[in-house]
């Protein structure tokens, strides 16, 4: 996949990120939680959202750093995951879900505040008129989501602007008919004292979360590295301003006692427009408060998605939660349940709009916490990967700022917020020792975690390729055909080399020859380099011999020592970074990649194979009478090509096998026949058997020394062989077994940091 | 045909078209899969997962033709993309299999077979659906 392409996928511009987070944002501050948050503090509210605005502000520079670092889909949880880990991997996550549930079921009761004023809704069973205008309002935006029902191109800006639009009148007739006494009231500025500021801030700082979507959808900015910070924090400033000068106006025109909880904008338009206009200034406004608040819980939706997909990848919830629609090609599972959650949350605590809020501000504070952590991380272990493009001022003050900050708000939430945010925090973290950590797709040794996490380095983070020391010849010349080979067991050195000689011979080309050190997580890569005198003999001793191995077969070697933390997914790294075209590498019991964990990680690196990948399962290596058993396919194409350049050395016997169904053992002769012809085994002896493929294998390979199988996720023969069997037949032969895997054309990695 | 232009949409979709498609031997296909991109608004799906529906969807395809070049596209209306992806890599026609599903699905997620037959500027062939196609 060429650049180009990948810019295709990049197509909002900085106007379209701004219109998201101020979009998102300024449907709450104005029009749903002025009236709300005066009953907390009285006029000094006004200093509220501004507090609300600096916390931000601190958390905007951090996310921005984080972003441009990083600008993948799932934002915070993506940037958590990487640096702390999927312990609190999973409590960003969750924490980050189910905030932006609680804040979409919070907008959607501030539409449910305006629909109720602009015509009648019925209450139903234990259900408020609002509460039942939000719940349609849910199901509406959880409907339009499922479908992906399209927005035209600019649609989201027109309405960005349209409301700013609508918000300037409202300002300048609300300036006509401010009152500075009204403002200041009976009480004062501050009737509840300046105490009640931070509790006002807590009530308000739903109106902020807006910005941090701009990072959920960092993989869809153009150039990210400038437009991602510009939007986050240029957002956050805008609405800041906003918030700022409407809630003083609105305060002046009417007292704050009487300022109304339920559609104040709606109030204090009637209270400010001049007689003949009022009736269709309301409309107007509570329109736009209807759209506000829609875009708002719409962007929150979405966002979910998103952070759903990212949890899945990295195997933290259920893939089975992301499937895509077959005919709208929406994740329309996660919508769904995202929108039961929200239907839910209506439901249960919709009569008190501050709950919703806080509970949303709370869980959102946690994430908030965890992303300074995880930027501090980041920076202090010196990720080799990490390179942002936007860097916070002052570090490390900013990020330690916004970590105290982020906490400290928490504090000013009421106990049944924070219990609710503590519960889903405990949740998360069962939900963690449960099910994700089986399932999670990093490595780490978890039980050290806590106390390690000092320590620990972002494992994703850490290439191999800064972590190589060379103690060979590098100079990696392009153009020529490279064979790595990674070595860490003695025992299997010789069938290792040996393999990867007669490739290179063939191909002209030279070994690679690898020691790959483990470093357990705690230690840093650092460290291990610093003692690496005393691996250096071991180290040594064994690419020696690896380089006498080669120089038999005539072939050029060169050779290098790689500390990892993963083992197997920095061999690939290594292998990207040594510009290898095939690896060759032990698999089995005794390779130090984990016992009888490689056929599971293959299967996950499945998707993103820097280079074809050749497996061996090392029974005392001989080629003299090969087995290939194949179904067609890519990935035995390979395998056929490793068998005829095995078969030139070695002067091996080839046994090409095809496992046909009953009775269509003629077809299945021709089919033989035309494959070995495609693919210059010609002189192979051709076997077609019939019945249970993996019955059928292993009394083939009782007779052979070497099985050469091709291994696909999606492949032909995977799917004929189905990954049990192969495993099966690895296990059960007395043969050697050879794994042969294509490379995919674009991996993982690449997308990732490329 | 000379070179074909194979829209498929996920993996269900490549495989039943893949098998559709056997029957006319093209000489050469090309499977493109395309990424709806929001085109202003964020997308309605995460585009990294869109991308990995591609790559399941070319593997789907490639159990038939594993000769078959891939060709991911991105663009806010599909239709355009697939006619603009042909032009790109310089197909002689486009086979297609029309999707299944209810007049409402159909409604919701625009006729896109009729709209491609009309608006396509090469041959458009419709590969029938056979028994087995769903409704």
């Amino acid at each position: 996949m060429s650049e180009g392409d990948e810019e295709l996928a990049k197509d909002l511009g900085l106007l379209s990120a701004l219109t998201i987070g101020i979009g998102t944002m300024i449907g709450a501050g104005i029009f749903v939680l002025p009236g709300v948050a005066a009953q907390e503090a009285g006029p000094i509210v006004v200093a509220s959202f501004l507090v609300g605005g600096v916390v931000a502000m601190v958390n905007a520079f951090t996310v921005s750093e984080l972003g441009t670092a990083m600008p993948k889909a799932g934002g915070g949880y993506y940037y958590i995951n990487r640096s702390l880990g999927p312990l609190f991997g999973s409590v960003a996550g969750m924490g980050d879900w189910m905030g932006l549930a609680f804040a979409s079921a919070f907008y959607c009761i501030g539409f449910g505040q305006y629909l109720a004023t602009l015509a009648p809704v019925p209450g139903l069973l234990f259900l408020t008129e609002i509460q039942v205008g939000a719940v349609v309002a849910g199901v509406i935006f959880v409907g339009v989501n499922y479908i992906g029902a399209k927005e035209t191109g600019g649609i989201q800006t027109v309405i960005v602007l349209v409301l700013l639009s609508i918000l300037s009148v409202f300002a300048v007739f609300g300036w006509l008919s401010f009152d500075w006494a009204t403002l200041v009231g009976e009480g004062g500025l501050a009737p509840m004292g300046y105490g009640a500021i931070l509790p006002g801030t807590a009530v308000v700082f739903v109106s902020f979360l807006g910005y941090a979507k701009i990072a959920t959808i960092g993989e869809e900015l153009k150039n990210p590295g400038r437009n991602l910070p510009l939007a986050i924090i240029g957002s956050v400033a805008i609405v800041t301003v906003v918030y700022a000068i409407l809630v003083t106006i609105m305060l002046g025109v009417v007292p704050w006692p009487e300022l109304s909880p339920d559609a104040p904008v709606a109030q204090v338009t009637e209270a400010a427009f001049p007689g003949g206009l009022t009736g269709v200034a309301v409309t107007v406004v509570t329109l736009a408060a209807l759209l506000a608040t829609a875009s708002s819980a719409n962007a929150s939706i979405l966002a979910s998605a998103r952070i759903n997909f990212a949890m899945g990848r990295d195997g933290i919830v259920t893939d089975w939660l992301n499937d895509i629609h077959p005919s709208f090609a929406t994740p329309y599972r996660s919508i769904l349940v995202t929108g039961g959650l929200i239907v839910v949350f209506i439901a249960v605590l919709g009569r008190d709009l501050s709950v919703l809020a806080k509970a949303a501000s709370g869980l959102h504070l946690v994430v908030y916490t965890l992303t300074n952590v995880a930027l501090i991380v980041f920076r202090e272990t010196d990720a080799a990967e990490y390179d942002p493009d936007f860097e916070v001022p002052l570090y490390p003050i900013t990020p330690v700022v916004g970590a105290l900050c982020s906490v400290g708000l928490i504090a000013f939430l009421d106990p049944i917020e924070i219990a609710l945010t503590a519960a889903f925090v405990v949740a998360a973290v069962v939900w963690f020792f449960l099910y994700a950590r089986r399932r999670a797709t990093f490595e780490g040794e978890l039980a050290d975690f806590v106390t390690s996490r000092a320590d620990e380095m972002p494992d994703s983070a850490v290439s191999a390729a800064g972590a190589v020391a060379p103690n060979g010849v590098a100079a990696p010349d392009g153009g020529q055909y490279r064979v790595m080979v990674p070595l860490a067991n003695p025992e299997h050195e010789r069938a290792l080399i040996t393999l990867a000689s007669a490739v290179a011979k063939a191909r002209g080309g030279s070994v690679v020859a690898t020691h790959v050190v483990t470093v357990p997580d705690q230690t840093s890569l650092e460290a291990a380099r610093d003692r690496a005198v005393d691996i250096d003999a071991t180290s040594q001793g064994l690419l020696d011999r690896a380089r006498e191995d080669t120089e038999t077969f005539g072939v050029d070697v060169e050779t290098h020592t790689v500390f990892s933390h993963q083992g197997f997914a920095e061999v690939f790294d290594a292998a990207d970074a040594f510009e290898a075209d095939l690896v060759v590498m032990g698999w089995g019991p005794s390779a130090h990649w984990s016992p009888g964990r490689v056929e599971g990680a293959l299967d996950d690196i499945a998707g993103e194979l820097p280079c074809d990948v050749l497996a061996l399962r090392d029974r005392d290596f001989d080629a003299s009478r090969i087995l290939l058993p194949t179904a067609g396919g890519p990935d035995s194409d390979l395998g056929a090509e490793v068998t005829r350049l095995l078969a030139k050395e070695f002067d091996s016997e080839v046994t090409l096998l095809y496992v046909a169904d009953e009775s269509e053992e003629a077809q299945g002769a021709e089919f033989l026949a035309e494959w070995a012809d495609e693919h210059d085994l010609a002189d192979a002896q051709r076997r077609v058997e019939t019945g249970d493929v993996e019955r059928a294998i292993e009394s083939a390979a009782a007779d052979s020394t070497l099985v050469v199988l091709g291994a696909s996720e999606q492949g032909l023969l995977q799917r004929l062989l189905g990954r049990s069997v192969v495993g099966d037949v690895v296990e059960d032969v007395d043969s050697s077994v050879l794994l042969a895997q294509k490379r995919h054309e674009r991996s993982l990695r690449e997308r990732l940091f490329g | 045909m000379a070179h074909a232009l194979v829209p498929v949409a996920n993996v269900a979709d490549a495989r039943a078209t893949a098998a559709a498609l056997v029957a006319y031997a093209p000489e050469r296909t090309t499977v493109v899969h395309v990424v709806e991109k929001g085109g202003g608004v964020p997308d309605k799906t995460p585009v990294e997962q869109s991308e990995d529906v591609a790559e399941a969807a070319f593997a789907a395809f490639r159990e038939r033709f594993p000769d078959a070049d891939t060709h991911v596209a991105y663009g806010s209306d599909v239709v355009e993309a697939i006619v603009d992806a042909a032009e790109e890599v310089d197909a002689t026609a486009i086979a297609f299999q029309p999707r299944g599903g209810s007049r409402l699905v159909q409604f919701l997620s625009g006729d896109r077979a009729l709209r491609l037959v009309t608006e396509a500027d090469r041959p458009v062939v419709s590969l029938g659906t056979g028994d087995s196609g769903e409704s």
